[in-house]
């Protein structure tokens, strides 16, 4: 079937691909909705366009490629390291812009060698970009998941704070007002009076005692104990959350965390500011600087000029599966975003593969290219 | 012009509503026998009734099919999107009191608010190996509060569309988002519900389409103000 509405560099960007020493893959437009779903939570139901299969399967039209490719690849069991390429249309309601629209971009499954993935990832963008629209200048904002976290454990913080905070890490606003709420008094954990009643028999203080209070109470009212959050899951949480229902996060612990979410600087002294931000806040983050150089570097090997990028402590993308580098692409004056990307190692376990399998990739809004190129000429 | 309105066509709803509009001067009667879907206003041959169950009438009143309706506010914002922009909220009218809450089991010891429930539901895939699951019949105010007022986004919906409560006993789903007036069938069910787990506080309600010939309708101002003024 001919695409009429194919942009016009499409055949130059596929054959930009295959020069990248990946290969092509297709999916099926029509895929199984519960993986996406599942993945970006249920908000994603409203931007999605789902139907029915007649045996009562959730069906949609493809939202985007990374969660097909890496099915895909799990189901061909074809062994890593892998470079696949795509190029088709993906459908989703949008605000601006239509509703069916092409998107491209590689996903590299598998490659142990993370930094040199990572910079091939942003150089593969750069590069087809680059092509795409010659004498434009291209920037790249990049954060790192990694770091935000090897900061959030050096503070020494409770495990549950710690997952609130990364959970939140991406979404600035959130962030912004967990970071009060968590340093206020008033903030202290609400228990209910049957906690209350537990504390006065003391089923609190042993944490085997109040799972099995737990399970008995479950049993007794028709509770099957195995269906959802089991009695040592609640027991254990509890006993997490009385921990903190006394402790605040302390104004230097706060000032640390607000100092390292201001850090915006160009990536060739990101490795410095992190040192230095490290050195004066006391934090042993050793492992996630060496592996943020080690990033650096293999970018400046794989021939992207570090000027070019900038480093925002504070980008990431709220989705659990993102693992480290985060990073978009978009054109100087322009607030468009043109590709974006990122390393998503916890995707293929959560998708049913049976090994680890390290994964980076990124893809290309085609659309908003062609507005980019349209502009250059007319400009 | 003949305005018409839409009432809920069984039930107490039926009755309040009715009752409502006979103090406001408006009586209302049905058209042929007491089981007619179809009604007047006694004296007034500009108004037309028409009895709709409650949650059709939210559809209708969102197509402007009616000018008028009488309805749950439950019904109207799961019902429409954009619904400030389509209809118009003239007045509650203290009837049908519900609220949809967000209700997890009694025995969840550890979570009493929303921020809670955050909590669970981030390391619940991780735990279990599958999102946490919401029974309710309300996806949109379920997502607009779970994902909007609260940052949660990794939960799943599960459809039910009756005896909601009794889904997390069965295994069917781990919390709920479902109405409740007294809290009487939550509590039988052993739930409780999170102290900040109030999506809305719904009643019965007057609202009207939003439609261009309204601004200039002298019967349109009447019937509003005739309501307001019994309430």
């Amino acid at each position: 079937m001919p695409l009429i509405n194919l942009p016009t560099f499409a055949p130059d960007l596929l054959a930009d691909f295959a020069s990248l020493q990946t290969e092509r893959v297709d999916t099926p437009v029509i895929q199984p909705a519960e993986p996406f779903l599942d993945m970006a939570g249920e908000d994603l139901r409203r931007r999605i366009f789902m139907t029915e299969s007649e045996t009562g399967q959730s069906l949609c039209l493809r939202p985007e490629f990374t969660i097909p490719v890496c099915l895909r690849h799990i189901e061909t069991a074809t062994g890593t390291p892998r470079r696949y390429a795509y190029l088709g249309e993906v459908f989703r309601q949008r605000r601006e812009g239509g509703n069916e629209f092409y998107q491209a971009g590689i996903e590299d499954l598998g490659e142990r060698d993370v930094a040199r993935a990572d910079a091939r990832a942003v150089h593969d963008a750069l590069f087809v970009l680059g092509h795409r629209l010659p004498g434009r200048t291209l920037k790249v904002v990049l954060g790192d998941q990694a770091m935000f976290e090897a900061v959030v454990a050096a503070c020494g913080l409770p495990r549950g704070w710690q997952k609130r905070l990364i959970h939140a890490f991406g979404n600035q606003d959130r962030l912004r007002d967990l970071l009060e709420a968590l340093s206020q008094p008033i903030s202290t954990g609400v228990f209910g009076p049957e906690v209350e009643r537990l504390a006065t028999l003391g089923l609190l203080n042993d944490e085997a005692a109040l799972s099995r209070h737990i399970d008995e109470t479950m049993q007794a009212t028709g509770y099957s104990t195995n269906a959802s959050r089991t009695p040592a899951d609640i027991a254990r949480r509890l006993r997490e959350k009385m921990d903190l229902a006394s402790v605040r996060l302390d104004v230097k612990t706060a000032a640390t965390l607000r100092a390292f979410l201001a850090i915006e600087v160009p990536l060739n002294e990101a490795p410095a500011a992190l040192f230095d931000f490290a050195r004066h806040a006391g934090l042993a983050i050793d492992e996630a600087l060496a592996r943020f150089d080690a990033r650096a570097k293999a970018l400046v090997d794989a021939g992207v000029d570090p000027a070019v990028i900038t480093y925002r402590s504070a980008f990431g993308r709220p989705l659990d599966y993102y693992t480290g580098l985060v990073f978009e692409v978009l054109a100087d004056g322009d607030p468009a975003v043109l590709a974006g990307g990122g390393r998503f190692d916890r995707l293929m376990t959560l998708l049913g593969a049976t090994t680890h399998i390290p994964a980076v990739g990124f893809s290309l809004w085609l659309d908003r290219i062609e507005q980019a190129i349209a502009q250059g000429a007319s400009a | 012009m003949t305005i018409t309105i839409a009432l809920p066509s069984k039930g107490r709803m039926k009755e309040d509503a009715s009752e409502i509009f006979a103090r406001a001067g408006l009586r209302i009667t049905a058209v042929g026998n007491d089981r007619s879907y179809r009604g007047r206003v006694e004296g007034r041959d500009d108004i037309e009734i028409a009895f709709l169950s409650a949650s059709e009438i939210s559809r209708e009143i969102g197509n402007g099919t009616f000018d008028f309706g009488v309805t749950g506010e439950d019904l109207i914002r799961e019902g429409l999107t954009q619904v400030d922009e389509r209809v118009e909220f003239c007045a509650r009218l203290g009837f049908g009191h519900a609220d949809v809450v967000v209700a997890v089991p009694e025995i969840w010891l550890d979570v009493d608010t929303m921020a809670d429930l955050g909590d669970v539901a981030a390391d619940f895939r991780a735990r279990h190996g599958r999102r946490l699951t919401i029974a309710t019949k309300y996806w949109r105010l379920t997502q607009q509060f779970f994902s909007g007022n609260h940052g949660i986004q990794l939960y799943r919906i599960v459809e039910s569309l009756g005896a909601t409560e009794g889904a997390p006993a069965s295994g069917s789903a781990d919390i709920i988002v479902d109405i409740t007036s007294t809290g009487s069938t939550l509590r039988a069910n052993h739930l409780k519900i999170l102290s900040d787990g109030v999506i809305l506080k719904s009643e019965a309600c007057l609202v009207r389409a939003r439609k261009p010939g309204h601004a200039d309708d002298p019967v349109v101002e009447e019937i509003v103000r005739a309501v307001r003024a019994v309430l």
